[in-house]
């Protein structure tokens, strides 16, 4: 990982604001992040959440280079190594294969998000919540049930009762 | 005094300017009615208090861009002065969030009394856009021997970080002052208390 930047992070940091250009790919060593857009009437909507060991960052304003219209920021205290978009680009300028892997990096990414839209559009409450913890069953452990409500776009109550009641 | 790394020093007030921003954003959702109101007569609404950082924008924004235009490279570590120190202490909102000496604003930074609602909000916002990008390229700066003069006299020059550094504490004090604003007009506890957990660090 060599030129790659150490940050680290206390627990509720914003690390990007809407209206920002994403300037880092960041890779998380430690820590969970949440990205969410905040709508009318204080309505919050959870986008996505990064963790450990994977890539964080606002992924479409980072490869876009445009404004961001959601924030990221840090649900516990974090260690991340990051990179500049402009580092990223003269890398894949240079290496067609970490290109190649950027690009493969996104298609996934793509894959999960039109899966999740899925989702979002046809699943019912209790199928969202089966699927989401068939999916990634550690998240109930780690991420607090008002953000996993969130990301699933259903109530907080709703979302304990399910926890109550449906059988995995 | 304590010092502190440039690059740190920078990269946390970045992250308290973009705490600003969240609050700006939850505030873009409330009802304007609710933002324009006065929780008591002769005090400030939620968009006067704004109205009342802009105008500090105005002269700081622009008084920082043209001080970083000079050519002095970052240093590792920066050491506050003793009225820059002085000045943010005086600002900085306390670990309850609780502002400990009220003051007096000077008059030409008071707000008008009829202002509009979202082109404050507005101005605001892009305020706090170009201070991230100034804190950006301050970063490539020597935030310690760049000097800035104040808004009240020309011949008292700051530090640019303490610039930063107090800019941004009474950007803080006033956010707790919009925050005890709404829960007196609205009578209810903070649903998105953003500001402390900014300042407890």
């Amino acid at each position: 990982m060599a030129g790659w930047q150490p940050l680290e992070c206390k627990r509720k940091t914003i690390l990007t604001a809407a209206g920002e250009t994403e300037r880092y790919l960041y890779f998380v060593l430690e820590g969970i992040q949440r990205g969410f857009y905040i709508g009318d009437d204080k309505q919050e909507a959870t986008i996505v959440f990064t963790y450990a060991p994977s890539f964080s960052g606002l992924a479409d304003s980072f490869l876009t280079q445009t404004p961001s219209k959601y924030f990221l920021e840090t649900l516990t205290s974090s260690r991340f190594l990051r990179k500049t978009y402009k580092e990223i680009e003269a890398l894949m300028n240079q290496y067609p294969n970490i290109q190649k892997m950027v690009l493969q990096l996104t298609g996934f990414v793509l894959k999960g998000v039109l899966e999740r839209q899925i989702e979002l559009q046809c699943f019912s409450a209790e199928e969202k919540f089966k699927s989401l913890l068939k999916r990634s069953p550690h998240v109930l452990q780690i991420i607090p049930h008002k953000y996993l409500a969130s990301y699933l776009g259903i109530d907080a109550t709703t979302f304990s009762k399910l926890l109550g009641t449906v059988r995995l | 005094m304590k010092k502190y790394k440039s690059l740190e020093l920078l990269e946390q007030l970045q992250a308290d300017t973009r705490q600003l921003i969240l609050e700006a954003n939850y505030l873009k959702t409330t009802d304007p009615g609710i933002l324009l109101q006065e929780p008591a007569p002769g005090t400030w609404s939620v968009i006067q208090v704004l109205q009342h950082l802009n105008s500090y924008g105005n002269y700081y924004l622009l008084a920082i861009e043209r001080s970083l235009k000079q050519d002095r490279l970052a240093i590792d570590m920066f050491k506050p002065g003793w009225l820059g120190d002085y000045f943010t202490k005086l600002m900085k909102p306390n670990e309850n969030g609780a502002i400990a000496y009220k003051m007096q604003s000077p008059k030409d930074h008071r707000p008008h009394s009829r202002p509009d609602a979202f082109p404050v909000l507005n101005t605001f916002l892009e305020q706090q856009h170009y201070l991230l990008e100034l804190l950006e390229s301050a970063k490539e700066k020597n935030i310690g021997s760049i000097r800035i003069p104040v808004s009240i006299s020309r011949f008292i020059k700051l530090k640019a970080g303490d610039v930063f550094r107090f800019l941004i504490a009474h950007e803080q004090r006033h956010f707790v002052q919009i925050e005890n604003t709404l829960v007196t007009i609205k009578g209810i506890t903070n649903k998105y208390p953003a500001i402390l957990p900014a300042i407890q660090r």
